[in-house]
């Protein structure tokens, strides 16, 4: 179990954590939470994560926000983010700032970010 | 003399003239005239020379003054067909002014239309494209299931994916059916609406506006409550007074609560929020049409103005009750 990449995933809906967690635990090892304040603390307490995926849209901290500070924490870490809504002004600049490495669009394309975690 | 007005200036004229040759004429004649028996033959010619000369003087003097009350007159005309011209070009300005406005506010009711439609396509795409993200997930998991085998350890998960498939479904399907009912274009004010379930389709349609911060209440009157109406109208006025609810809470956490009852002959539906409340002098302008508070290009202001419309075309009523900090109420009152 080991050898397999780790990654977190943040999303406030349950089925879209419940979806990722099926899917991703077949080739990767997957910790959720349902909120920015989970993420850091999973990162915290899982020094080998690799990657951190994010949805954007969440009550009291969003996506970027939530990527702002865990960056912060830990520059050397992939973070990515998930969202059903069109690519924002915020998203850009974040990917063009290196904050962000990539955004995926829902619904999931899942060989497209299999390839992105896979690169790291 | 100017100051004196022309009958004065005649009667005084007149009586001067006709004193001095009293006066003077007759000391005149005697003086020159030698012959007495010619003298009465003078006094003719005297008489009738007097007559001639006020007439001449008169004639000029009367002459004068009506050329001068005819030029006036003329000069009235014609300032009064000018006036009338100036009349007419101004009247054909303001008729085209009001025309323009008319458009432009035609394209602006059309604009609020757009505007809430705007939130509206934002709200279903991400509203689709979430169920749609269930959807998807489960078939990856079921097709990697069908090729490899995958979960045969796990066959729990198989039936997760399969249950995650039919909400994904059923939740687009409630948002298509919801936006079927708002997009229903019908003038009739003769349709059965379903009040409770127009109120839970506006509900859904803001899904993503009501953050999880904000908790909506809802006590709805246990039997359907069907009125006659504009299902599509109501679901606009539904989907502005929610909104502006959603709106008003800026803090951390807020409710909202929906209460719908039945009454004898009419429906009374109360809206309620926690949000920042409504200052007292602007309770009274909250319908003017252009009335708001947002930023310039925020808001047309005319969202209440047309919920308000549409409220008194199905003969019902719209009152506010505000406090500022605590929040705002709004009450609809729908006849069956």
């Amino acid at each position: 179990m080991s050898d397999k990449i780790k990654i977190i995933y943040i999303d406030d809906e349950e089925m879209n954590v419940m979806l990722f967690q099926i899917n991703f635990s077949v080739n990767y090892e997957v910790y959720t939470g349902y909120s920015g304040f989970e993420g850091l603390k999973l990162l915290e307490k899982y020094p080998d994560i690799k990657v951190i995926i994010s949805d954007m849209s969440m009550p009291e901290m969003n996506g970027i926000e939530f990527i702002r500070e865990a960056k912060e924490k830990y520059p050397e870490k992939k973070f990515y983010i998930l969202t059903g809504y069109e690519q924002t002004e915020e998203i850009q600049n974040a990917i063009q700032s290196g904050l962000v490495q990539k955004y995926f669009c829902k619904p999931f394309d899942i060989n497209e970010i299999e390839k992105e975690i896979n690169k790291v | 003399m100017k100051f004196l007005r022309f009958e004065y200036k005649i009667t005084i004229l007149y009586t001067l003239v006709g004193g001095f040759w009293i006066l003077f004429s007759d000391k005149i004649l005697y003086s020159l005239i030698i012959n007495e028996a010619k003298l009465s033959d003078y006094q003719t010619y005297k008489g009738w020379f007097y007559v001639i000369i006020t007439a001449i003087i008169l004639f000029f003097f009367i002459r004068r003054y009506l050329n001068k009350q005819r030029n006036l007159k003329i000069e009235l005309e014609e300032h009064q067909n000018r006036l009338e011209e100036i009349v007419k070009v101004r009247t054909e300005e303001l008729e085209l002014n009001i025309k323009r406005l008319k458009e432009t506010q035609a394209h602006l009711v059309q604009t609020e239309k757009m505007a809430s439609l705007g939130i509206l396509t934002a709200a279903v795409a991400h509203e689709i494209n979430n169920p749609l993200n269930y959807i998807m997930g489960s078939y990856v998991g079921l097709l990697r299931h069908y090729k490899e085998n995958t979960f045969s350890d796990h066959p729990e998960q198989v039936g997760k994916l399969i249950e995650a498939m039919k909400i994904g479904v059923d939740r687009s399907s409630a948002i298509v059916q919801g936006l079927n009912q708002f997009s229903r274009k019908s003038d009739s004010y003769n349709e059965d609406c379903n009040v409770n379930e127009i109120i839970e389709n506006s509900l859904n349609m803001l899904h993503n506006l009501i953050k999880n911060q904000i908790s909506i209440e809802k006590d709805y009157n246990n039997s359907d409550i069907i009125i006659k109406g504009n299902v599509g109208n109501l679901h606009q006025v539904f989907i502005n007074l929610l909104g502006n609810a959603v709106q008003a809470i800026k803090s951390e956490e807020g409710i909202i609560s929906v209460k719908t009852e039945e009454k004898e002959s009419e429906v009374l539906i109360t809206i309620s929020d926690t949000g920042v409340g409504i200052p007292k002098e602007n309770l009274k302008k909250l319908t003017d049409p252009f009335f708001t508070t947002k930023a310039p290009g925020k808001g047309t202001g005319l969202g209440l103005s047309i919920t308000y419309n549409i409220i008194k075309e199905h003969k019902g009523k719209l009152e506010f009750e505000s406090e500022v900090e605590k929040g705002t109420t709004v009450r609809i009152v729908l006849p069956k």
